[in-house]
């Protein structure tokens, strides 16, 4: 063999070796980039990628003016690593539990509703037991376990570099946050609550239940490929699902509205000490409820002041029977139809009246009086006589046009449609007792909306509280509900029951104690036995409900005690100084000018005054012929009958000026 | 003629055959030094450019982090104000200070009316009488009460 041979031979063995190594690296490469490519890749992304979700924050509740009502303030969350504690200390049992003794003794003394014993019992638990994907029961280590939530941000960035100090294993602060009630009890039974489960915000009631889902935050997520020591790699995609905050939600309460009528309420419940009492203010033109207060309430902030009784929201969830504020509904209707006018005489009866087989009373003893009287000195025979004109079915008609038996429309779950049964199931008295508010329940909004359909012509309203949410520039404004056509056919309906209503708190009316300087009010006051038991008691709900100015009503003011036990029982007396106080100031506030000086208006005032003393002196004198007529036709009647006994006959009937006298023969 | 170089001259038929080792070498190791210079020079670029966003992504991260902090911060404070506002915490105030506040009256409020240039007497007030008439001619108004 040549040596030129020989070379060849080996060149072409290592050519062959070349090709044989280069022919298996692209097989390899084949298989790796084609062939197994979808799982490699899959495999290195779940490697390499990191995805974490972030959480929005849940959305605030702001008053008309963007006075915020609740809100979310930042806090920590302390969260212990009981397998990192484990860990680090390996070598010696005792200084574990000596550092998780250590931890606990540490968060009891800076933290407030801290146990130590309990922290302890947590960092001492190293795994947990936890079943995989094939059923089987594995033991993992705990990295998890909670020593303090909601802690304050300012007192937990000072506990962050104290346990950085006392060089503390396996503790680590996390963000949260909780909410916040800023005006404490203001609003508190409406605003509602929320607990806290799992990170996740549960609503419990009132607004931060009803418009949960529009105070939800949305979590996003982000996803990224990371390096080695963690951090993520810029320069390659990553991509991620916005994070949104929930709604904020913006009331049609106005705070300082709200403070006067809290405070007031307050007042009340001083002077007459109710069981519970409330109080609504309400645009009788769109429908917003500018202020709504109740007592017993509640201070969020502090879970120790709710009970069932202090967190009921008796205002959409209470039906009672509203007693003699029901009238002017029933009445308004009868003048709207024409079944009577403001100067229709209707008998009263004198205060007892039999109907139906049942006998119906009057607080003050009525005889035959125009309907404007019957208003004003709020007789129930007077109302059920004109019921009974009316017939069942417009009593019907009048009261279901009014908004009885249907919800409001407002914003807050639940809200009750109240107890009003259907005309079939009426039975002889329903009509006699459902115009005087008994046999029938109505929640205090409903009442509220019917006095604003008095007040602005007739025109049905939706009641709103809330006015509009927003998220950034994604502002949706809630719109005001109100019907195009009033009920009243007439024009002049609503002059002829206002003028009625004016009387209420003039001179002669049932609660003088509501009138306000410079204003005419007109309103209705209201005494209704509670039902307990099934049975009627001598328990009442004193209420007086107005509008003010009564020619151009600025809102509609409904307060309700439940059960006065100091002073007066009744709704004129108990609640109406407090609609004075509260309307004058809230008139002060909306900085609405007094239709009348005060020259003119106590001029109408003792003119009024005048009126009634001169209408009682004519009542009197006619009382006084009657009695006396009375007595002359029962001393001839006697002397009669004497007469058929005996057979003698009588002396002459004497003169109405003279003393009765009777002759014996 | 010269096969290979295609030269008829027979000195020049001699030279063109062999190939001369040293200057194709140089000119490959030149070129691929070239090459690699400039792979290089490209490569530090890239590099250079990769720090700089890794830089400048740990800076936005503790700009954000400042963000969230100062946004934790005032998210607080404004807890705050609105406790301090509450109806309930400025009524505290007033009566621990003994401040002599007292509520607004209609009767403190004066209305002017003005016609065309005109001033006209002030509306008496609702509340009382006001006997004091403006000057139109100077064109003044009077002290009223002012206009509120």
């Amino acid at each position: 063999m040549t040596l030129f041979r020989s070379m060849a031979i080996r060149m072409a063995l290592v050519y062959i070796l070349l090709i044989c190594g280069f022919g298996y690296v692209a097989r390899v490469l084949y298989s790796v980039q084609i062939t197994r490519h979808g799982e490699l890749f899959e495999k290195a992304q779940s490697t390499y990628t990191t995805r974490i979700e972030t959480h929005g924050t849940r959305g605030e509740i702001y008053d008309f003016g963007g006075s915020l009502l609740v809100g979310n303030v930042p806090t920590m969350d302390i969260i212990g690593d009981p397998a990192n504690i484990f860990i680090l200390n390996k070598e010696d049992k005792d200084k574990t539990e000596t550092e998780c003794r250590m931890i606990a003794d540490f968060f009891e003394k800076q933290c407030e509703n801290v146990n130590a014993d309990e922290v302890f019992r947590r960092l001492s638990r190293r795994t947990f037991t936890s079943t995989d994907a094939n059923g089987k029961k594995v033991e993992r280590d705990c990295h998890y376990a909670v020593i303090a939530t909601g802690v304050k941000y300012e007192d937990a960035k000072k506990l962050k570099d104290k346990v950085k100090e006392l060089s503390f294993h396996g503790v680590s602060f996390t963000s949260s946050y909780r909410r916040n009630y800023p005006k404490d009890t203001m609003l508190a039974n409406i605003l509602g609550l929320t607990n806290v489960s799992y990170d996740t915000f549960v609503p419990i009631q009132g607004i931060e239940r009803s418009l949960n889902d529009a105070m939800t935050a949305t979590s996003g997520s982000m996803v990224y490929e990371r390096a080695r020591n963690g951090r993520s790699v810029t320069y390659v995609n990553s991509s991620s699902e916005p994070t949104l905050d929930g709604y904020d939600i913006y009331l049609t309460i106005r705070e300082p509205l709200q403070a006067i009528v809290e405070e007031e309420l307050d007042r009340m419940c001083e002077r007459v000490k109710p069981h519970a009492a409330w109080a609504l203010l309400v645009d009788p033109k769109t429908g917003d409820v500018l202020a709504a207060a109740q007592r017993p309430t509640f201070n969020p902030n502090d879970r120790s002041t709710m009970t069932p009784e202090s967190s009921a929201n008796r205002l959409s969830e209470l039906a009672l029977e509203p007693g003699s504020i029901m009238k002017p509904f029933v009445v308004s209707y009868a003048l709207d139809k024409g079944f009577v006018t403001p100067s229709s005489m209707i008998d009263c009866e004198q205060g007892v009246w039999k109907y139906a087989g049942r006998l119906l009373h009057d607080t003050h003893n009525v005889g035959k009086v125009p309907v404007t009287e019957v208003i004003k000195q709020s007789s129930n025979i007077g109302t059920a006589k004109i019921s009974v004109m009316m017939g069942a079915k417009n009593l019907d008609n009048a009261l279901r046009s009014f908004g009885f038996g249907q919800k409001t429309g407002i914003q807050l779950k639940p809200e009750t449609s109240g107890i009003f049964r259907p005309l079939e199931k009426w039975d002889s008295l329903s009509v006699s007792r459902f115009c005087i508010g008994q046999g029938i329940a109505v929640s205090p909004l409903q009442l509220a909306r019917a006095y604003c359909m008095i007040a602005n012509g007739g025109y049905k309203v939706n009641l709103r509280i809330v006015d509009r949410i927003e998220r950034g520039d994604d502002v949706r404004v809630m719109p005001v509900i109100r019907e195009t056509k009033s009920i009243f056919a007439n024009p002049t309906t609503k002059k002829m029951i206002t003028d009625m209503m004016i009387g209420v708190t003039e001179a002669g009316g049932t609660c003088t104690e509501a009138a306000i300087e410079g204003f005419h009010v007109a309103g209705k006051t209201g005494t209704a036995q509670k039902v307990i038991n099934g049975a009627y008691s001598n328990r009442y709900y004193a209420s007086f409900v107005g509008f003010v100015p009564a020619e151009d009503p600025k809102f509609v003011l409904l307060v309700t005690c439940d059960d006065p036990t100091v002073g007066s029982r009744y709704g004129g007396s108990a609640s109406g100084p407090t609609f004075k106080a509260i309307a004058e100031r809230a008139l002060k506030y909306m900085y609405v000018q007094p239709q009348l000086s005060k020259e003119e208006w106590l001029a109408e005032r003792s003119a009024a005054q005048k009126a009634l003393h001169e209408r009682k002196v004519r009542e009197d004198a006619l009382v006084q012929a009657r009695r006396e007529e009375r007595d002359r036709q029962l001393k001839a009647q006697q002397a009669k009958e004497t007469q058929k006994k005996t057979g003698t006959t009588v002396a002459s009937r004497p003169t109405s000026n003279t003393k009765s006298t009777t002759i014996r023969r | 003629m010269n096969q290979f170089t295609k030269k008829t001259n027979p000195s020049e038929a001699e030279s063109g055959t062999g190939r001369t080792k040293t200057p194709w070498v140089a000119g490959l190791i030149i070129k691929m030094a070239a090459m690699m210079i400039v792979i290089f020079i490209a490569f530090c670029a890239r590099v250079h450019l990769n720090d700089k966003t890794e830089q400048l992504a740990r800076e936005k991260t503790r700009i954000l982090e400042e963000i969230r902090e100062k946004r934790t911060e005032i998210q607080t404070l404004i807890a705050q104000r609105e406790s301090l506002r509450s109806w309930d915490n400025v009524n505290k105030k007033i009566n621990q200070y003994n401040l002599a506040l007292r509520a607004v009256n209609p009767s403190q409020v004066r209305y002017m009316k003005r016609f065309e240039g005109q001033v006209s007497a002030p509306m008496s007030s609702l509340y009382g009488s006001d006997t004091r008439v403006a000057d139109t001619s100077a064109g003044t108004q009077t002290s009223a009460g002012g206009i509120h």
